[in-house]
């Protein structure tokens, strides 16, 4: 079977971040460090184990974003993808997520991926919409927040399990072809390994400029950004880590916590 | 004609979730700007005894969708049925509680309908007279604001967001209900299963001692045990990245995918302070945030901040205490 995980790279989630002058973007330097989102990881690793359990499989990375994405491909090939897409843009700043479905949309439809796997979030904008967008535009069956997913090739189906709030699970049957979200905690994502990484090193990507043929609606606009206000005192206490340590034991003795 | 804002309730077997209550909150704020009809669509078997209490709570007029044989959320279900009915209502807005419900069938209908899909709002507010969306981007650092470039959009409501205050002035709304017909294609339901429950520790707890993956290691853990028997009544917990990584079991992960709290004291040691997380703890009656990130969303929340070595801090912190009560 034939697997696409989509893969997304952020900035590191401990960046200091600083909003630019157009108030509508933060300073990203070409040398802020970058990784995986932690969702994809989970979503990579998942394809990587049906690939294990299910002979003929291949795995497709593919990641939407400009030229230092190519990083975050060259990652999931180290992880053990077999081939990785770079759908190259040109964009900067905020990208709606209808604009990153359209082009991952635009690029998967005529290579017929059995199944698509997808983080069910990004770490930095938590939307969780490209995944089942991505499902609609393809007229694909689609399952969020799955911590545990089964292909069963002679059904021609995958049976998973969402997670859902108050500890319970949604189980669901989807016919394949079919997109799903991969919640965290689902696998235990494994390093790159030295052979994937000099094979990933050696091995070219497959770039698909979406400058051209790119599908540019974007539904919603980002008006400006700040930071966030406070909603309790939160005072900080100030001296020397003992200084503090005392303070705060008064603090509880006062609240009567500590006695 | 007069706008419609619509709200897609939560339910099952008859109980609504009050992230519903959530919703309606917000949509309340976009009619205080943009005044228009308010309408509280129900779908599914049970979706009549559900809008009959929404109706009684808030005075919201009530779509309630019957389907026969659709007892529990089905995405496929959701879509078609919603897709059919907003295109016929036309809602202006439509606010959708934020859970994992919401976040599977809402992106996919925007799509569907070709509209405007914002998730996780925590606030409404007013630009240039219209209403505009905030929400959190980059674990909480960063607050944007959102606006529609098309006339429809779907919100989905962070839960917790929103309070749900709704006094009894009112007469109740009106329900109306319709019967769909609807039958199951490429999602079939299996049913439901209990994976882990909370922890009853985590309820019964006056004082959370909790763990974020700013602790740095596993034998830290041992550092965040001790502080929290520091306190009768107590225990720990962790947020979702650190039961994930398997340090602590899920059963004490604390957030909108784990257990919700509210003890005496919260202290929160190397969280970094996401919207996932504030969900579970934001109504905490005091919280103490200790962190290496003077940036680090979780001070917002926070009655103390220490901004510190969490190793060195949690460590000052048991000496300092056993100093004092040998004294």
């Amino acid at each position: 079977m034939r697997i696409l995980v989509c893969v997304k790279q952020l900035l590191e989630p401990e960046t200091p971040l600083c909003i630019d002058e157009s108030g509508r973007w933060v300073n990203i330097s070409q040398t802020t460090p970058r990784q995986m989102n932690r969702f994809d990881e989970y979503a990579l690793e998942q394809a990587l184990v049906i690939r294990e359990q299910t002979p003929d499989t291949t795995v497709d990375a593919i990641s939407a974003g400009p030229e230092s994405c190519s990083t975050v491909v060259r990652r999931a090939l180290g992880m053990g993808a077999d081939h990785g897409i770079h759908l190259l843009t040109g964009d900067q700043g905020y990208v709606s997520p209808i604009r990153t479905a359209s082009c991952i949309a635009l690029a998967a439809r005529s290579r017929k991926y059995d199944l698509i796997l997808a983080g069910v979030m990004s770490e930095d904008m938590a939307q969780g919409l490209v995944g089942p967008m991505v499902a609609e535009m393809l007229s694909l069956p689609c399952a969020t927040s799955c911590i545990f997913v089964r292909v069963e090739l002679a059904k021609a189906s995958v049976y998973v399990e969402r997670e859902i709030e108050g500890g319970r699970r949604q189980a669901l049957e989807l016919d394949l072809p079919a997109l799903v979200s991969i919640q965290s905690g689902i696998n235990k994502p494994r390093y790159p390994s030295l052979s994937n990484i000099m094979r990933a090193n050696r091995q070219k990507l497959e770039v698909i400029s979406t400058v051209a043929a790119e599908p540019s609606r974007s539904c919603e606009d980002l008006l400006h950004l700040s930071y966030p206000r406070k909603t309790r005192a939160g005072v900080l206490l100030e001296g020397t880590r003992k200084d503090k340590a005392r303070q705060l034991l008064r603090v509880f003795r006062e609240r009567s916590l500590l006695h | 004609m007069e706008t419609t804002v619509a709200v897609v309730a939560e339910h099952r077997l008859g109980l609504v979730n009050p992230v519903t209550y959530e919703a309606i909150a917000c949509a309340l704020e976009i009619l205080r700007i943009r005044p228009s009809r308010l309408v509280t669509i129900t779908i599914g078997e049970d979706s009549e005894e559900a809008g009959r209490q929404i109706a009684a709570k808030t005075g919201s007029q009530v779509l309630a969708l019957k389907v026969p044989g659709l007892e529990e959320f089905n995405g496929d279900a959701y879509r078609t049925i919603l897709a059919g009915l907003l295109a016929e209502l036309e809602p202006a807005w439509v606010c959708i509680p934020g859970t994992s419900q919401g976040l599977d069938f809402s992106p996919g209908l925007a799509v569907r309908l070709g509209q405007c899909c914002i998730s996780n709002v925590e606030r409404v507010v007013e630009r240039d007279g219209e209403p505009a969306f905030a929400r959190s981007l980059f674990n909480g650092k960063i607050v944007a604001e959102l606006s529609s470039l098309i006339a429809k959009t779907l919100l989905m409501v962070q839960p917790g967001a929103f309070s749900a205050v709704f006094t009894g002035s009112h007469s109740p709304g009106v329900v109306e209900t319709r019967t769909i017909e609807w039958k199951s294609t490429h999602i079939r339901s299996l049913g439901f299963r209990i994976a882990q429950s909370a922890d009853s520790a985590l309820a019964e707890a006056s004082v959370i001692v909790s763990a974020g993956r700013g602790v740095g290691s596993k034998e830290n853990l041992d550092l965040v045990r001790r502080v929290a028997s520091l306190f009768s009544k107590s225990t720990i917990a962790g947020s979702r990245p650190l039961c994930d990584l398997g340090w602590l079991p899920y059963q004490l992960q604390v957030g909108q995918t784990g257990a919700t709290v509210t003890p005496d004291l919260y202290l929160a040691c190397g969280i970094s302070g996401a919207q996932q997380h504030l969900a579970g703890m934001g109504g905490s009656k005091f919280i103490v945030a200790v962190n290496t990130d003077p940036n680090a969303a979780i001070f917002n929340v926070a009655d103390v901040g220490v901004v510190d070595d969490l190793e060195g801090f949690l460590s000052d912190l048991l000496e300092e205490s056993n100093a004092c009560s040998h004294k």
